[in-house]
């Protein structure tokens, strides 16, 4: 998964309804970076069928 | 006596004010005064109602005088992390947009906290909506550990820590969405519980991340966890996440030997770059627990940077979304360092967001079966003591963002994974800050938890000191 520049980040800011200036995506960008760099290997890798409710199942299957 | 009696844990002032050992108003006065004594300088209460509290009291007495006063807690004066809506009361939410909200409901874990006969103390301070790790509150002022006042408690439940640690209020909750429960204990010298994602409702309660999101105690001891998570958990008609099914007997687990119990200690992420008094007090805690019959295991725990990742991107999806409305209509009424990190949650796209909720199932599978020949795990809550208010405040400089990355590194994964995780005080550097461990379970294995940290806390006297005021 690629991190987000300042310019993306703009852009999706501007499309959520919370505009941001280009130092503020600047900052946001160095900030939540790391996040997207850590979670590189595994974004892209999921399989098909996998839903977020697996984490319940997941979850109820040990008690 | 008075005095003597703010320095008790929740069950011992409980059960003597049920035994008519001494009163609620003697209880209640004895955290009056300490609050009065130690509130300039901690500034760890938003609100603080002594006259209310010592009429409750006085009412809590007469009823036990009348025969009325089965409540577990029965007269116990509390405070809470302010962020728990009670009907009536104004909950800031540490934050200046909420400064004059005033709540139509209680939250659940508040109400079944109050049915069993606590007195409102006032209100606790905390992070600005609960999203700092450090204690820092530009509305509110910082709150200031009681061990040094130039250090940090941690966050977001700052006031919680500090006050616990203070002995304010005999317990206190917390919320604990990336390590905001077991930072402030860590740093304070204080228990506290992180529960599991569904254990306790979260009905009522200020949200930042609807995945991640879980209540808890800061208290003095595992049992008086315990005592607490036994009043607060189990389903809950206003919270659909809350799950249904037997609450365990988390008082009776605190009394079991842990003799036989297999604990594991990473082998990397936890003990890498510790801070020598850190790496100390795990060596120290690991030594304890064999000692009293602990079988301590290495373990291989998958990467837990990546979890630590998932659960940043999670929860600042979720806490923008929450935002969103007030950042664009007031968004001069945050403080700076809470925009930023709202702001964050604006780059991350819906697919990202997506993804890392739909690997939470194969995480949480792949860690449990990492886990499987251990009933708990062992780590320290943070890789260093507790930074200075100055090292750690972002307009400081730049160096402070890589701090408080770092604070919650070690609390991240059991966030996104949803699992309990116990911080029990468990040494103290030179200087006489507080270092604590954290015990990690399996989800909805509080049990196991509060039975290892009370057996710690059995032999051990880091829970029992209190920090004296200079």
């Amino acid at each position: 998964m690629t991190k987000p520049g300042a310019k993306e980040i703009k852009a999706i800011a501007e499309v959520a309804g919370v505009p941001v200036s280009p130092e503020e995506a600047a900052r946001i960008a160095d900030s939540i970076g790391p996040a997207f760099e850590g979670f590189a290997a595994v974004a892209g890798t999921l399989p098909f069928d996998l839903e977020p409710a697996t984490f319940l199942m997941v979850q109820k299957a040990t008690t | 006596m008075s005095a003597e009696l703010a320095l008790m844990s929740l069950v011992s002032i409980a059960q003597g004010i049920a035994d008519k050992r001494f009163s609620a108003r003697e209880a209640t006065q004895a955290c009056v005064d300490r609050i009065a004594r130690w509130q300039p300088r901690l500034n760890a209460f938003i609100a603080i109602e002594p006259d209310e509290a010592l009429a409750s009291a006085d009412a809590a007495d007469s009823a036990l005088a009348k025969g009325d006063g089965g409540g577990a807690l029965h007269g116990v004066p509390l405070a809470h992390k302010d962020m728990y809506y009670e009907q009536g009361k104004v909950v800031t939410c540490g934050s200046k947009i909420r400064r004059d909200f005033i709540a139509t409901t209680t939250s659940t874990a508040l109400k079944r906290i109050k049915d069993a006969g606590t007195i409102r103390l006032g209100t606790l301070q905390m992070a600005e909506f609960a999203l700092g790790p450090t204690g820092h509150n530009s509305h509110f002022g910082a709150v200031h550990n009681p061990w040094h006042f130039d250090h940090v408690t941690g966050g977001s439940s700052s006031g919680s820590g500090a006050a616990v640690a203070a002995r304010l209020t005999f317990a206190a909750l917390g919320s604990d969405t990336g390590g905001s429960i077991r930072g402030p204990a860590n740093f304070c010298g204080v228990t506290g519980l992180k529960t599991t994602v569904g254990r306790i409702s979260r009905a009522g309660a200020m949200p930042l991340s609807q995945s991640l999101d879980t209540v808890g105690p800061l208290a003095r001891t595992a049992e008086d966890c315990a005592l607490l998570l036994g009043l607060m958990a189990g389903a809950d008609a206003l919270d659909p996440t809350a799950v249904a099914g037997p609450i365990p007997d988390y008082l009776a687990a605190t009394r079991q030997p842990i003799a036989g119990l297999s604990i594991g200690v990473p082998t990397a992420f936890y003990v890498d770059d510790l801070d020598a008094d850190v790496a100390r007090v795990l060596d120290d805690t690991i030594a304890v627990l064999k000692r009293e019959g602990a079988r301590m295991v290495r373990v291989e725990l998958p990467d837990q940077q990546q979890l630590s990742a998932a659960c940043q991107l999670v929860l600042a999806v979720e806490a923008a979304s929450f935002h969103k409305r007030w950042m664009i209509e007031r968004p001069q009424d945050y403080g700076p360092q809470i925009l930023m990190r709202l702001q964050n949650g604006l780059a991350v796209p819906g697919v990202s967001y997506l993804e890392a909720m739909r690997w939470r199932g194969p995480a949480l599978s792949a860690h449990l079966a990492a886990m499987a020949g251990v009933d708990a795990v062992l780590a320290p809550v943070a890789p260093f003591p507790a930074p200075t208010l100055s090292e750690s405040d972002v307009g400081n400089g730049p160096g402070a963002e890589a701090v408080i990355q770092r604070l919650t590194r070690f609390t991240r994964p059991s966030n996104y994974l949803g699992l309990p995780a116990l911080a029990i005080p468990a040494g103290f550097t030179p200087r006489g800050l507080p270092v604590g461990m954290q015990l990690i379970g399996r989800s909805f294995d509080e049990a196991t938890l509060l039975r290892i940290g009370a057996a710690f806390q059995r032999v051990t006297d880091f829970h029992d000191r209190v920090p004296e005021f200079s």
